[in-house]
């Protein structure tokens, strides 16, 4: 096989004039004359072995382009779900009662959530201002196939130690899988709760699909 | 009496300290002198030796002799000095390398006995890496004596190396452009007059006590125009014979190892058989100097068949005894080998063109010596002057040239690696200086660590670190446990760039939420070029360094690029 300059370039990571002159200064095994240089690839097999250094045949730029792949807040609200009217005069018991609503949850698991949860709102409250709150665990929760979003109406406004000390009547609960996938999650929801028209939308108790849909449109206004 | 102490000491500051060169001479020709004196003392007494073993030889038990000679000697290494089989020369190239050529004072002399048993008792096998191993550690220690920094004791070694070929075959030249061309890999204006000096020296010794002064004594040849393109064909014979002798020394070796013997078995084994193999050929027997006289000479008895035969029973006989136990260099069985080849071609080339006139069998066993000489150790100049001068033949000098740098070349094609550098390069040891590979290897991973880096907890909220943040210029937070100190994860400012500018995720997180988990690290065990391979497979610039699970500091290609940049201006710069 017969590489060119500008392949072996990319190969090497090196620019087609640093490879130009190497070539004149008689370091690499080259065939055909200047200016159309041809490389032969097990020529340079051999040159790369004995000089230890390391041909990257498969594409450098591949590798970098994986894991970009951009998971939707709107997506993850469908599958946690929105739940209105959630009981409860304290923080503990809104939290439990949410919980046990939220479906795609194991059983098993729900007590050792509302604990994690717990947790982490004893360490710092995740009371936002504005009236809502976004419970989480602080560990990635592996048992979960998929990144859950849960949005959770109070049915009495609850006293949350949040920012600017007004109680909370709306959760955001975010559940995820991976830590990765939970800080896009919250950047992105933190990008739509700045958005003072959306939080004038949330507080009148929108229908699901309304706010799915609302969602979905200022998510697409996000930077990435 | 202080006062002449001191005016002393002021003198061997000024003289010795500042410009070392007169030191280097001194010590530089008592380092030849001696191993000179080494030299002398393994072939007068191997000589001796086999003098006084000859008349057994006819015996039908006669081989046993190299049984017991390979078990006394392998058992004098394993046990008594406790040091491993072989020649010995890769070892002092890697000491040179590596350790600045730092040798023990019992190699001076082990290999010395280990190989007048293997030899004497007629194990085939030269006595010249011994007597190198001896001078070159003559050398070291006399550098240790009078406490010489590294790049000094190198060139000392280089001095006894060069004495001790000197001595043994009284070639001066051979032995400054072998020292110089195998052992220390750089050809420095500052090491080339000690040694030149001590390889003199050697000679010296040689010629004071052992009377006869040129080792193979001949007739002046009658060498033409009309040898040049038989020698061609001689050369590319030696090159092929040359990769066929390298290959079967290595995979015999192998072998021995493989049959997991104790090492006394395999000595007996070796032993016995290289005697068996003796009895029919006689010639392979012991370095063989003898019969390569009576070759140059041309008073060669044997036929085409039987010297033929006789190639690779010299092969086979030294690759058993040293891979099977025996202690002896390769250096006269190449020598040996060589002159049977040339021997083997000039007959055929009589019988092919019996009008042809070129020049006589022995010339033709002298260029069969350099080829195989140049061919296995792949050093072209020390086959030219070595031949040159054993045998006073300068008037073959153009042939010489040709096959030696033919069959070079050759088996440079055939076989990359030369027999002393195979092993090293196989176990990543072979360092030349000024090279990537021993730059690389002299700088360790300590040395190139950032430090001071602030570290932060685990559990610390977002926002007091974007507080710490604005107060400093790191890019890299190493995230660790406060309870143990341990590594969790690091945060790299340009991976949260985004997180960062939105206030709205400050109270949301904590550092364990945020820090990267799964970017490498390198331990301060790995070596750099470990190290430069994780680099450039991931495309990182920058690796967390951990020991013992605990965060140590940043290794950077900037700072390995300014390093790496310092070390080559120190190794090649010429003093």
């Amino acid at each position: 096989m017969e590489l060119s300059i500008s392949d072996l370039s990319k190969y090497l990571g090196v620019i087609p004039d640093t490879i130009e002159r190497w070539v004149r200064q008689g370091k690499l095994p080259v065939s055909g004359k200047a200016p159309d240089y041809r490389f032969r690839k097990v020529d340079l097999e051999k040159w790369a072995a004995l000089h230890h250094i390391r041909l990257n045949f498969s594409d450098r730029q591949r590798l970098e382009k994986q894991n970009q792949a951009d998971f939707f807040l709107s997506e993850a609200v469908r599958m946690g779900g929105i739940h209105f009217d959630i009981p409860g005069g304290e923080v503990k018991t809104v939290l439990e009662s949410s919980i046990g609503r939220i479906s795609n949850i194991p059983d098993d698991f729900r007590d050792d959530l509302l604990e994690r949860v717990m947790e982490r709102e004893n360490a710092l409250s995740t009371g936002i201002g504005n009236g809502i709150a976004i419970p989480h665990p602080r560990e990635p929760l592996t048992y979960l196939n998929q990144a859950l979003v849960s949005i959770c109406f109070l049915s009495t406004p609850v006293e949350y130690n949040a920012l600017d000390r007004r109680p909370v009547s709306v959760l955001f609960f975010i559940l995820c899988p991976s830590l990765k996938l939970h800080l896009n999650l919250l950047s992105t929801l933190s990008f739509c709760l700045k958005n003072t028209q959306f939080i004038g939308f949330l507080k009148s108790k929108p229908e699901p699909d309304l706010l799915i849909r609302q969602i979905e449109t200022l998510q697409k206004t996000c930077p990435a | 009496m202080i006062a002449v102490m001191n005016r002393f000491k002021r003198f061997y500051y000024r003289v010795f300290q500042l410009d070392d060169r007169l030191l280097l001479i001194i010590s530089g020709s008592i380092a030849g002198i001696c191993s000179g004196l080494a030299a002398v003392a393994l072939r007068l007494s191997l000589e001796s030796v086999l003098t006084w073993l000859r008349p057994f030889r006819h015996y039908g038990w006669a081989f046993v002799f190299p049984a017991a000679g390979a078990v006394l000697s392998s058992f004098f290494l394993e046990k008594i000095v406790r040091e491993k089989a072989g020649h010995g020369v890769p070892e002092v190239i890697y000491s040179v390398s590596r350790y600045g050529g730092l040798l023990k004072l019992r190699s001076s002399y082990s290999r010395l006995i280990s190989s007048f048993l293997t030899i004497g008792s007629g194990g085939s096998a030269g006595p010249e890496a011994p007597v190198v191993m001896s001078g070159s550690a003559i050398g070291s220690n006399i550098a240790g004596f009078l406490r010489l920094n590294d790049r000094q004791r190198i060139t000392l070694v280089g001095c006894g190396t060069a004495g001790a070929i000197a001595a043994i075959f009284n070639a001066p030249i051979a032995g400054l452009v072998f020292s110089i061309e195998v052992i220390l890999g750089e050809w420095k204006f500052v090491n080339i007059i000690p040694i030149a000096i001590a390889a003199v020296a050697g000679a010296h010794v040689s010629q004071a006590i052992i009377p006869e002064n040129i080792l193979f004594s001949h007739h002046p040849f009658d060498v033409g125009i009309s040898d040049i393109l038989p020698s061609l064909c001689l050369a590319l014979l030696t090159a092929l014979v040359s990769v066929l002798f390298t290959k079967a020394l290595r995979q015999t070796g192998a072998l021995a190892k493989k049959t997991g013997f104790p090492f006394w078995a395999r000595a007996v084994i070796g032993g016995s058989v290289v005697g068996v193999i003796g009895m029919f050929f006689p010639q392979v027997l012991g370095e063989g100097y003898r019969f390569i006289q009576s070759m140059i000479s041309g008073d060669f008895p044997s036929g085409l068949f039987f010297t033929f035969a006789a190639v690779f029973a010299k092969i086979l006989a030294t690759a058993i005894t040293l891979g099977w136990g025996g202690s002896g260099g390769i250096f006269a069985p190449c020598l040996m080998i060589g002159s049977l080849t040339g021997v083997v071609f000039y007959k055929i080339l009589f019988i092919l063109f019996p009008n042809i006139g070129c020049a006589s069998e022995g010339a033709y066993a002298l260029l069969g010596m350099t080829g195989l000489i140049s061919g296995v150790m792949q050093a072209p100049l020390t086959g030219i002057f070595l031949i040159v001068e054993i045998t006073g033949g300068y008037e073959a000098i153009l042939p010489l040239i040709v096959v030696s740098s033919i069959s070079c070349t050759m088996s440079h094609y055939l076989e990359p690696a030369s027999f002393y550098f195979k092993d090293l390069i196989e176990r990543g040891q072979f360092l030349r200086p000024g090279t990537d590979a021993r730059i690389l290897s002299d700088l360790n991973i300590s040395e190139l660590i950032s430090r001071g880096y602030i570290k932060v907890s685990e559990n610390m909220v977002f926002r007091e670190f974007i507080e710490m943040l604005k107060t400093s210029d790191q890019n890299f937070f190493p995230v660790i446990d406060e309870k143990t100190d341990a590594y969790k994860g690091m945060i790299e400012i340009r991976a949260i760039r985004k997180y960062a500018l939105d206030p709205g995720m400050y109270d949301m997180l904590f550092l364990n939420q945020i820090m990267d988990t799964n970017m490498l690290t390198a331990s301060l065990e790995n070596d750099l070029q470990e190290v430069l391979d994780m680099m450039e497979i991931n495309h990182m610039d920058t690796l967390p360094v951990l020991d013992n699970h605990r965060f140590v500091g940043m290794i950077s290609k900037t700072r390995i690029l300014d390093l790496y940049r310092r070390e080559l201006i120190m190794q090649t710069s010429n003093r």
